[in-house]
């Protein structure tokens, strides 16, 4: 940029640059894009990512596939369950476990589905903070506390939880967290209705989300969107219902969708699913059958604690399970899963040792920061917090 | 149309170029192509009614440098397409070799492929020919060296390599070698 005669500042270009990010409260993390800015028209954004690049998948190469799961809790930090699932659904493919006991896939069922809930209502609050609704922000919370509490009461933590494990899950669950998810379940739908009487036809959030942001369900496709995004561009998309794992199959529940794919439609389709979400916990919680909580083969799980002082056997096989860890068989495999933001899946190589060859998380938000950007070409620069905000980006796990 | 099927029809289409193609035990349907033929084929899937592959669900690459060091190619990128309307699965595997690993990019038939291949070259090194923004993605734009590569030591204490004495001993890097200092 030059200076002219009389000390004015001489623009070289049409447009101007403006950086965004990556401390802007907005962007939900470190997330920064730059802006090329036709006046208050934003002509091209170019994403800029790697600053919580924490190299776990380099990591994880060097660790036993035990070790990993809490680290996979630490990629999508609003929804650590749906993280571990995937990648306990991997490795449990290579080991050839056919299928777990009832009672392990219904607690994992539950422990998704809520912490689906509770990272939609940090989506939401967020969302409608960016935008301007403030209220929202101080409901969502409220409920998503009560979710938090219940992950302390089962796993011992508020959010890293790390409850699925290869096999079924950490430990089984407490009468008290059955009653807290009770509550909870018949607590919920009241809020969920409070939070649309505070949005669904609020005109100034009407004005704010409808047809902007839109990708249609042709480009939602081209750019590798997942999950809501498809969903709300008018695909009926969820690998919950294309690809059963964990007996999904066996709850009764809805995958809303809607047609225009405009930030608005992505709205709506998060609250329904929030409210589906709410539907298969409680069918779980109403029909958990007893019975282990994890498979009985202790070459992969640990045996019971107090099998150890009787049984020389199982003393053994808690030994080398501490000590050494699972031997996974050479081989690789992907299992695709319906996370909250999308299609999350791990791409596990084994080397027949006790440690993974290599790991690669299909992460949502990852592969949704392109279309996202294209998303911004053309809209206003007030709207870029909205986009973003609506296609709900997750740092942890784009940088990994 | 079954994987079966359509290993049979692409195995017919690519003949030579196809290294090797199964259906896993699990259903899976995983194919091996020659890199020279790889855009070919890929076009061919994306653009085929009768498959429909428009979406790419993921691009990943994986160096087997450690795990077989005597294998023919070093890398191999592993491609996940589905077809959305026909929910047909499929994933592609591409070999590159340890000197001068390069492909093209499909960026033009998946726009998903932008940061992906954007990754690879980022964390293997693998050049994308034809990306329309090739330049480092996670690590800083001055960073030396390719983090994912086996070679590539998880600290600058080579302690993931150094028990191994059988090992390629010019693979070792020393700080020196690193150019990176964690103490300054």
């Amino acid at each position: 940029m030059g200076v002219t005669e009389q000390g004015l500042l001489e623009r070289d270009k049409d447009t101007m640059t403006l950086n965004m990010g990556p401390q802007h409260p907005s962007t939900h993390g470190v997330f920064r894009v730059i802006l090329e800015m036709d006046g208050e028209i934003v002509r091209s954004a170019e994403p800029d990512i790697g600053f919580l690049h924490t190299g776990i998948e380099k990591n994880a190469e060097n660790k036993r596939y035990v070790h990993c799961i809490p680290m996979t809790d630490r990629l999508d930090y609003l929804s650590p369950p749906q993280n571990n699932l995937a990648f306990c659904l991997t490795t449990e493919k290579l080991l050839g476990v056919k299928e777990l006991p009832a009672r392990a896939d219904y607690l994992r069922v539950m422990m998704c589905e809520l912490g689906r809930i509770g990272s939609h209502l940090v989506w939401l609050g967020t969302h409608a903070l960016d935008i301007g609704a403030m209220t929202v922000f101080l409901y969502t919370w409220r409920e998503r506390e009560m979710i938090l509490d219940l992950n302390e009461i089962i796993s011992g933590v508020r959010m890293m939880t790390s409850y699925i494990r290869i096999g079924g899950v950490a430990q089984d669950a407490t009468p008290e967290w059955l009653d807290g998810v009770r509550k909870f379940v018949d607590y919920f739908p009241a809020k969920v209705d409070e939070y649309e009487s505070l949005l669904t036809n609020n005109p100034i959030w009407l004005d704010r989300t409808r047809g902007i942001g839109t990708l249609t369900k042709d480009e939602a496709i081209l750019w590798s969107m997942s999950g809501p995004i498809l969903r709300a561009a008018g695909l009926d998309w969820d690998w919950r219902k294309k690809k059963p794992y964990s007996r999904y199959d066996e709850f009764k529940f809805d995958v809303p969708t809607q047609d225009h794919g405009d930030i608005y439609d992505r709205y709506l389709v998060r609250v329904e699913e929030m409210r589906q979400s709410r539907e298969i916990v409680k069918q779980a919680l109403d029909h958990l059958p007893d019975g282990p909580y994890k498979i009985e083969d202790n070459k992969i799980s640990l045996p019971p604690r107090d099998t150890l002082h009787t049984s020389m056997e199982a003393l053994i096989h808690h030994f080398k399970l501490v000590s050494d860890g699972v031997k996974v068989p050479k081989g690789e495999a992907y299992v695709p899963t319906e996370g909250p933001r999308g299609e999350v899946g791990f791409h596990i190589v084994s080397d027949g040792s006790n440690t993974p060859y290599r790991v690669k998380m299909r992460a949502p938000s990852f592969m949704g920061i392109p279309g996202m950007c294209q998303m911004m070409e053309g809209a206003f620069i007030s709207d870029v917090v909205a986009i973003i905000g609506s296609v709900d980006i997750v740092m942890g796990e784009v940088d990994r | 149309m079954t994987n079966e099927e359509i290993r049979e029809q692409i195995n017919a289409i690519f003949e030579s170029a196809i290294k090797h193609s199964e259906v896993t035990e699990h259903g899976d349907l995983v194919v091996h192509v020659a890199v020279d033929q790889f855009l070919m084929l890929m076009a061919y899937l994306k653009q085929n009614r009768d498959y429909d592959f428009d979406y790419l669900s993921q691009i990943t690459g994986v160096d087997y440098l450690e795990m077989d060091p005597d294998r023919e190619f070093r890398f191999d990128v592993v491609y996940e397409l589905y077809s959305m309307s026909k929910d047909h699965h499929i994933q592609i595997h591409v070999g590159l070799p340890e000197e001068e690993p390069t492909l093209p990019s499909v960026y033009h038939l998946w726009r998903g492929a932008d940061f992906p291949e954007r990754e690879l070259y980022d964390m293997f090194g693998i050049i994308v020919m034809d990306h329309p923004n090739m330049k480092r993605l996670l690590m800083p734009e001055d960073w030396e060296g390719h983090p994912l590569l086996k070679d590539y030591p998880l600290t600058v204490e080579e302690v993931a390599f150094s028990h191994n004495p059988d090992h390629k001993s010019e693979l070792i890097k020393t700080p020196e070698d690193m150019k990176v200092d964690p103490w300054a």
